[in-house]
């Protein structure tokens, strides 16, 4: 009966070797000052209808939405602050991220006060240049923060296998126990 | 869903939570000996395993508890083993929390021995294909329990919480389905190969 069962675990887990798994993860980023992103299910799915609710530094609660369709939302926060986003798909599962103020001041921050004597090779808007790396950047670092935010939460082969060695290890103490009390017993 | 994160539940709960589930493991650990460490121990592996893999159903995914087939097979042991299950996927994977893990296992691990307890009689009597749709039944009870309970653990804890029912019921009904047809298939098959996998629930 052993052998059968743990044939079934090896066909169970050669069936779901793209591992999927049973958690909800909240991926946020900013782009162009908003912060957008979407909740999505390890393993696959993406909570429509789920609530967002952002709280800032405080703790004071500033803003709710609902997903749409692909989990996602977007909100433009109306200044640089740290934000906690935190998402709940009415059943239970929840997920939370975090948006530091310095990754929105890049561009509403104060330009520093130049020096009196104007800087000869200043270029004339950097403002404008700012926002157009930042823009760059967002787009281009995004993928990334995605993947990351997926690998983050997958599950391993060998810590399945880490697992279930855990618990024949402790079935073998178990046993160690029982029969060393059978035989001061007997 | 019965896999409830750190930093939801409030303390009371949290506190319940760990106290239910040590005494329920607690009263099973005397009943721990070399005839029925194995069982527990596999039924565990099975539960660490098959509660891993998700699928996404309408605006949420679900995951097997395999909570009624443990309550049949080893009765009150469910609870050391669903305990044993949950930390290594809180620690291994995140899954759940070290936090909640007294709630998560109440929850999971509760309903399935009060209904293994109340079911185990009839599918002992009951030749396989009887015993089979029992055991099903048994384990869509199961489930319904956990969701419940996790309904109520975080309608305790804070009001902004309370899962809607509306999609509490699409989750759960399917799953009920799924986690019925895979005890109910077991059940049967142990019935005719094993039986007596089956008779160490006898309290």
């Amino acid at each position: 009966m052993i052998a059968r069962l743990l044939l079934a675990f090896a066909c169970l887990l050669a069936f779901t070797a793209p591992a999927a798994a049973h958690r909800l993860k909240l991926f946020a980023t900013v782009e162009e000052g908003a912060i957008t992103g979407y909740a999505f299910f390890i393993g696959g799915g993406r909570p429509e209808g789920a609530e967002l609710i952002v709280h800032d530094a405080a703790g004071q609660e500033i803003f709710r939405t609902a997903t749409d369709a692909q989990g996602g939302f977007a909100w433009t926060p109306p200044k640089p602050d740290d934000y906690r986003l935190t998402v709940d798909a009415r059943d239970g599962h929840m997920a939370e991220a975090t948006i530091g103020a310095d990754r929105l001041g890049g561009v509403a921050a104060p330009a520093p006060a130049s020096a009196p004597t104007p800087a000869p090779a200043a270029p004339a808007d950097t403002a404008a240049i700012e926002r157009a790396v930042d823009k760059a950047v967002e787009r281009q670092i995004r993928p990334l923060l995605e993947a990351y935010a997926e690998a983050e939460g997958r599950i391993r082969f060998n810590d399945v296998m880490g697992g279930i060695g855990m618990i024949v290890g402790l079935a073998g103490i178990g046993l160690w126990a029982a029969a060393r009390r059978k035989s001061r017993d007997g | 869903m019965a896999h409830i994160p750190d930093g939801v539940l409030s303390v009371p709960v949290l506190a319940g939570g760990f106290v239910v589930a040590g005494g329920l493991v607690a009263v099973s650990l005397r009943r721990l000996d070399e005839r029925t460490i194995p069982r527990a121990a596999i039924l565990s592996a099975a539960f660490f395993v098959t509660s891993l893999v998700a699928v996404p159903v309408g605006p949420s995914s679900v995951h097997l508890l395999l909570s009624g087939l443990m309550g049949l097979m080893i009765g009150r042991l469910a609870a050391p083993a669903v305990l044993v299950g949950l930390l290594l996927q809180a620690v291994l994977f995140g899954f759940g929390g070290l936090t909640t893990l007294g709630v998560n296992t109440a929850n999971i691990a509760l309903p399935g021995i009060l209904f293994g307890a109340l079911f185990a009689p009839a599918v002992l009597r009951a030749e396989a294909g009887r015993a089979g749709l029992l055991a099903g039944i048994c384990a869509a009870l199961s489930v319904a329990g956990t969701g419940l309970l996790v309904a109520l653990a975080l309608a305790l804890s804070s009001s902004d919480y309370v899962p809607s029912a509306r999609i509490l019921l699409v989750t759960y009904l399917p799953l009920m389905a799924g986690e019925a047809l895979i005890t109910g298939f077991a059940v049967s098959f142990l019935k005719r190969v094993k039986p007596d996998a089956l008779a160490g629930v006898a309290p």
